[in-house]
């Protein structure tokens, strides 16, 4: 739990970190209220004193991608643990009881698709799939408390977790977006309509619970591997980065 | 017969029996996927029996966001039993909807469904050209471990993030593993040199799934660079144990290492007197002192005094006096000049002789200082003898002149009061302008009068005694009261003064090289102005008289 909690807030600093230089560049004021230690407050100073100059885009980039890394490999632990104490024998042998709600978006498939996307675009996707996930973590985070699982309360905090790299990561993002470009900031509206609950019975709720981390699982692996490429684009100049 | 025909129709049976035992095929089951670099992907399935026909295997695939059941692309590239799907077929965020039908003439089976997502099938092969590099640079080996990434793993472009794990063994210890992250490199010091090592790498694509681990590599780091140190620090004991000799040797030979320091740190020279041996002073003894300030004098040897000495002093307060005297160095109105005939036996100081002198320089306290002895005519007789005589007053400058102005002084000196006296020739520069006044410069311990002819300034003369009140009383001159075997000089004042009084047996002259330190003199003079017309001796830089 410590490690958890201690990665919890190296992750919200360093997302506001890139938050505060971005935003603070345009308006010059507003610092971030977020929990910031001694030596990130010191970071953030210093690079508030050269946030005005031109950051380059590849440092913001590379720490948004460390963040949706976490958050995929948050994401994938969760499966795992549901998966130890819930055999997907049902999903085993059917299909997905209905489409994640975010599969209405069009996204690259395979590699060569995804290095055509342009750079605008791909952020564009980025921040939807993050955007459409906000509800639904709550549902879910709502649940993992009262839910007929064992592992539940690492369940829980692994979800809230999730939740604070997801809100932080969207915040920077909104800013470093606004650095590339209208194409970027465009987003789709993917609203959750699965309801506020999952079920009634056991089974039900935990096939449904088990069904939104997976698509969970997805959309933050699509989230990491776009910010990535936009990363490896951007620092071309270093290439031990890539 | 009949045992042959059984056994013929038993064989002809199991003939027929083999052939007919045909069946449909067994239900294959799929074994899984893999898909290596995140790009294409592979399944492999286990088939069931075959019901002894030949059976074919075909494997059906449905897809998300695909309509229609597709069959496999390719059996062959991914070996027996396997279905290979290349990077047109393959879609990373979608779940596939596999199976395998096995088929035959009989029948066909199908295995169950297996639906995943590929991105849950990313599993990377190991890392390969893992070199291992025993770097045994001092001060310590260390292992240089490289590994490259799995072939056609595309990390440049960021579709794939890939992680990797080394570990290391030592020849009959356990694993150590090591998170090495995204490089490739990886510096390992924790290592014993001329053990063995095993070493194996692994990775992961994007958090997927470990990839097995690489070829073993192995190491033994070498031994001899313990014979490089130990080289090493046979050179540093050496310097080290001659470092410590040369100090030792300058410790003892103290001489050596104060002629090093006095070579390297000079002494600072303090402020010397020329002439002047510091360890005098230490000795205490006054004559010694004196002697050392003053210089070494030649003064002659003294004489005695006899007591057929006569002496007497003429003081005279005319200024006749001083215009006749053709060295006159002195224009002071009133000059109080003493003169002080001695006879040529005055060889010897004697305390009687000194006395009857002084008294008589006594007698001229007089402002008209009218005194004639009445030996004045036998000071003329004896006047030549005054050149040998062997005193130690010194006349001031006029060396040449001095019987001249004896025989002045034998005139009515009524007005002229000043003290004659000889003079050496070789104790200081005289100037030609210099007062005419001698100075007592030394007394030693036989109650010699030694008399400086210093430069004395008419004009600072003139003007303190006009300041003062004084006649020809120059700062540091006294005046002479009495002359005993014990002392030289002591100043009289005049007994009027109450204070002089008490100076009369406690008169302390400062010693002074120039006429800079008035003070006591001033004292002195101060106080007893009245006195001045009488006769008076330049005072000698001061001791104390007791």
């Amino acid at each position: 739990m410590d490690v958890k909690g201690s990665k919890k807030a190296k992750k919200a600093t360093g997302s506001s970190r890139t938050r505060n230089r971005l935003r603070n560049c345009e308006t010059g004021e507003k610092m971030a209220q977020r929990r910031i230690s001694g030596d990130r407050l010191f970071i953030t100073v210093v690079y508030l004193v050269a946030m005005c100059r031109a950051v380059p885009i590849g440092d913001l980039l590379d720490r948004a991608s460390q963040r949706s890394d976490k958050m995929h490999s948050l994401s994938t632990l969760l499966t795992q643990e549901m998966d130890t104490h819930f055999p997907p024998y049902g999903r085993m042998q059917m299909q997905r009881p209905a489409e994640c709600h975010t599969s209405a978006l069009q996204t690259p498939n395979d590699k060569e698709q995804a290095l055509q996307v342009s750079n605008s675009d791909l952020m564009s996707l980025v921040r939807s799939l993050l955007q459409a996930w906000v509800d639904p973590l709550v549902i879910l985070s709502n649940s993992a408390i009262t839910l007929p699982h064992p592992a539940k309360s690492s369940i829980s905090s692994r979800i809230q977790e999730l939740q604070e790299h997801s809100k932080s990561l969207a915040d920077g993002l909104d800013i470093l977006s606004g650095k590339m470009g209208p194409d970027a900031q465009a987003t789709s509206s993917l609203p959750y309509t699965g309801g506020t609950d999952l079920g009634q019975d056991r089974v039900t709720i935990l096939n449904k619970f088990a069904f939104l981390l997976s698509c969970l699982r997805r959309d933050s692996h699509k989230i990491d591997s776009f910010l990535k490429v936009l990363r490896c684009r951007a620092v071309k100049l270093q290439p031990e980065l890539c | 017969m009949r045992t042959h025909l059984s056994l013929a129709m038993l064989c002809v049976l199991s003939a027929a029996g083999v052939c007919s035992s045909t069946s449909a095929p067994g239900r294959p089951s799929l074994l899984g996927c893999r898909s290596p670099e995140k790009e294409t992907f592979s399944c492999w399935w286990e088939p069931g029996s075959d019901g002894g026909l030949p059976t074919e295997y075909r494997l059906f695939y449905m897809r998300e966001n695909l309509r229609g059941v597709h069959e496999c692309p390719d059996y062959v590239s991914a070996g027996k039993n396997s279905c290979f799907f290349d990077k047109e077929h393959t879609s990373i965020w979608a779940e596939y909807n596999l199976r395998v039908v096995a088929t035959n003439a009989l029948g066909n089976a199908s295995s169950d469904f297996l639906i995943n997502d590929v991105m849950k099938y990313v599993k990377p092969y190991p890392p390969v050209n893992v070199t291992v590099l025993a770097n045994s640079s001092t001060p310590s080996a260390y292992l240089q471990i490289q590994w490259k990434s799995p072939p056609n793993v595309d990390v440049k472009s960021g579709w794939v993030t890939a992680n990797y794990e080394l570990r290391i063994k030592q020849n009959g210890k356990e694993w150590k593993n090591v998170e090495t992250g995204a490089q490739n490199v990886l510096n390992l010091y924790s290592v014993d040199p001329g053990a063995s090592y095993m070493i194996q790498v692994r990775c992961k694509l994007d958090h997927g799934n470990w990839s097995e681990w690489s070829n073993t590599t192995f190491v033994k780091i070498p031994k001899h660079h313990q014979i490089e140190n130990r080289f090493w620090i046979l050179v540093f004991a050496f310097a080290l144990i001659t470092l410590l000799a040369t100090i030792c040797i300058l410790v003892l030979k103290r001489k050596l290492l104060l002629s090093l320091k006095q070579w390297f740190l000079p002494p600072v020279p303090g402020p010397m007197i020329r002439g002047v041996d510091v360890q005098l002073f230490k000795s205490g003894r006054p004559e010694d002192v004196v002697n050392a300030l003053i210089g070494n004098q030649n003064f002659p040897p003294m004489m005695p005094w006899t007591d057929q000495v006569e002496e007497y002093l003429l003081v005279s307060d005319s200024d006749a006096w001083q215009l006749t005297d053709p060295c006159k160095c002195h224009k002071k109105k009133e000059n109080l000049t003493i003169e002080l005939h001695l006879e040529s036996k005055i060889q010897h100081r004697k305390s009687t002789p000194g006395q009857n002198a002084w008294e008589k320089a006594e007698e001229s306290k007089d402002e008209t200082g009218d005194l004639e002895s009445s030996d004045v005519s036998q000071s003329e007789s004896n006047l030549s003898n005054m050149e040998p005589m062997k005193l130690l007053i010194e006349e001031q400058g006029c060396p040449s002149t001095e019987k001249a102005a004896l025989t002045n002084v034998i005139q009515p000196l009524t007005n002229t009061t000043y003290v004659e006296f000889q003079q050496r020739e070789n104790f200081w520069d005289i100037s030609p302008t210099q007062a005419e006044y001698s100075r007592v410069k030394e007394v030693n311990s036989e109650t010699i009068l030694i008399l400086n002819n210093e430069n004395i300034l008419p004009g600072s003369d003139v003007q303190e005694q006009e300041v003062n009140g004084e006649v020809n009383t120059p700062d540091d001159y006294s005046r002479v009261k009495e002359v005993n075997s014990d002392l030289v000089l002591l100043q009289k004042h005049d007994s009027n003064d109450s204070y002089c009084k008490k100076k009369e047996d406690h008169y302390t002259v400062s010693i002074s090289q120039r006429p800079t330190t008035p003070h006591e003199g001033d004292h002195s003079k101060g106080l007893c102005s009245e006195m001045v017309e009488s006769g008076y001796v330049d005072s000698v830089p001061g001791f104390s008289v007791k």
